[in-house]
């Protein structure tokens, strides 16, 4: 089969080459379908970057009644640090929180207005994760009340987050899937186009005795060529256009939580590289296959 | 070599082109297929080399019936038999020798053999010359050659030849007729269908008559009427 590969890649070269400005609108084409769909995944990624830096900000504050003695403080503190689903516990006692406080509104003057620390103690309680705070919270509140004044949670804003995490993780998909077939129809399409070029040739082939595997050898290479060189070509841009994009955004708001982890977005230019070669393969099979039939070829006289 | 067995060809549309068809065709022979246009030459030697399946009845080729022949089969039969098409069906953009190695390509064929076999075969029917023209670079009489060599580059067997003289001048047509004579001596089965009645008189053979999709006449050494 060495010397059926060597014929297959030539051709394919000889094709691609006949084909000229037909096959750079082709890949042309190819680029810009599979541009919308990094474009998709650099999003969903931001966009799960963004869900998970807020809700690893996500926290109850316990305020503590005013009679509680340091042991039960010491042993409430222990207790919530085991719940399983509390990643740590911070005592900040009512005279760092009121140093906090005034540091904040330094503007106010507040010693002067106000006499006395009228903060109390708290517990500040981080979670392993955004959707267990209402629950803890409540938790909390029922099973100490005697020690406990209040519980405030971001508990609003955590199920919202988590909401939309989820709606991008599942309409996502969906928009991945559709967005795939679209590519893979674009494709179909396009390289349908040569093969069509092609169908006389293809018909003699057949009738001389070639096997279909031996026809769509050359165009399934040129497919493959095709999707990779499309797939090159969106990452490239991609890859600049981001890097273009996250830096202005970064120069407005520095902390704003984009995805800028290199293993990340190598392994989404990776996706849609790795996605060129396969839809433009398959894409290929797929076009060339409908032009192959042994049977009831037109024999023109 | 070849059988046939109360062929039937219905075609999709409901017409029946042959019908009850009887045939045996011995190794080494050379038949004329003879007939009025829409008589079913062009349908019986589709069916020899399944380009259609058979409706009814059956066609055996070394005793390999056609009608039950899977799909996957069929580029291997192909390979038994070599067909010269009335229109060429050449490559334009490929050149003469490229046009009949592809066939040989087609077929698995290592590049020396693909080199040596093309040659010679290209020297039998007088185009070693033209080599590296490309076919519309040739006459249509050189170009009915291109496609002769292309179908026996491999020795097949079987040769079948619809209407090879059809756009040919008289003289040109008969060397043609000698070509496939040649062929057939070499214990190649010969099968031609055609309207030449001046070839069909002149080079006497084995001729079948169709019509109305029936045999009306198989007469050795016959003549066109
Ligand atoms: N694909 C097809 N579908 C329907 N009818 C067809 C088809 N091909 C051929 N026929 C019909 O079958 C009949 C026989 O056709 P065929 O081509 O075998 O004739 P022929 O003897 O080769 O004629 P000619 O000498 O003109 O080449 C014709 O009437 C034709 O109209
Ligand atoms: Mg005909």
């Amino acid at each position: 089969m060495f010397g059926d590969s060597f014929f297959f890649i030539s051709e394919a070269f000889t094709s691609l080459k006949r084909s000229g400005i037909m096959i750079i609108i082709s890949i042309a084409t190819i680029a810009v379908s599979l541009i919308v769909f990094g474009v998709f995944l650099l999003l969903t990624a931001n966009l799960n970057n963004i869900a998970e830096f807020v809700t690893s900000k996500l926290e109850i504050r316990v305020y503590l009644n005013n009679s509680m003695t340091v042991s039960e403080i010491q042993n409430f503190k222990t207790e919530i640090a085991e719940m399983p689903s509390v990643k740590s516990v911070e005592f900040i006692s009512k005279d760092i929180a009121w140093d906090v406080f005034k540091k904040s509104f330094q503007k106010l003057e507040l010693n002067d207005l106000v006499g006395i620390n009228p903060l109390p103690d708290s517990f500040k309680v981080s979670m392993y994760n955004g959707r267990e705070v209402k629950k803890v919270a409540k938790y909390l509140e029922d099973k100490f009340s005697g020690y406990v004044d209040d519980v405030g949670y971001t508990g609003h804003i955590a199920e919202r987050i988590e909401m939309l995490a989820a709606c991008a993780k599942y309409g996502g998909l969906g928009l991945v899937v559709f967005l795939t077939l679209a590519t893979l129809f674009i494709i179909v399409n396009t390289i349908r186009l040569t093969v069509l070029a092609r169908n006389d040739e293809i018909e003699i082939m057949l009738l001389v005795g070639a096997t279909k595997y031996f026809i769509r050898g050359p165009f399934i290479i040129e497919g493959f060529i095709m999707g990779v060189t499309g797939g090159g070509a969106a990452v490239s841009f991609l890859y600049f256009f981001y890097l273009l994009f996250a830096t202005k955004i970064q120069e407005t708001i520095p902390f704003f939580p984009l995805v800028f982890d290199k293993d990340k977005l190598n392994s989404i230019y990776a996706v849609v590289l790795l996605l060129g070669a396969v839809l433009g393969t398959l894409g290929a099979y797929i076009s060339v296959s409908k032009s192959l039939s042994y049977e009831n070829m037109r024999i023109r006289k | 070599m070849i059988r046939i067995h109360y062929l039937e060809k219905e075609y999709d549309n409901g017409f029946l082109a042959l019908n009850g068809i009887n045939l045996h065709i011995a190794k080494d022979e050379f038949v004329y297929l003879v007939g009025s246009s829409g008589a079913g030459k062009s349908t019986l030697l589709k069916l020899l080399f399944s380009v259609e399946k058979p409706t009814s009845g059956d066609v055996f080729i070394d005793s390999v019936s056609l009608k039950t022949l899977p799909s996957k089969q069929i580029p291997y039969l192909r390979r038994n038999i070599g067909v010269i098409f009335q229109d060429f069906k050449l490559l334009p953009r490929r050149t003469v020798f490229e046009n009949v190695a592809f066939a040989l390509q087609v077929m698995h064929y290592q590049r020396y053999r693909i080199r040596k076999q093309v040659t010679q075969v290209l020297e039998l029917v007088g185009l070693q010359e033209k080599m590296s023209n490309f076919p519309s670079e040739l006459s249509g009489g050189e170009q009915q050659r291109i496609c002769i060599a292309r179908a026996i580059v491999n020795n097949p067997p079987i040769l079948l030849a619809d209407e090879p003289t059809g756009s040919l001048d008289p003289d040109t047509s008969w060397e043609i007729m000698q070509l496939l004579s040649k062929i057939n001596a070499r214990r190649t089965t010969v099968i031609v269908a055609t309207h030449d009645k001046g070839i069909v008189d002149d080079i006497r053979k084995r001729v079948v008559a169709l019509e109305n999709g029936r045999i009306i006449r198989d007469s050795e050494l016959g003549s066109y009427n």
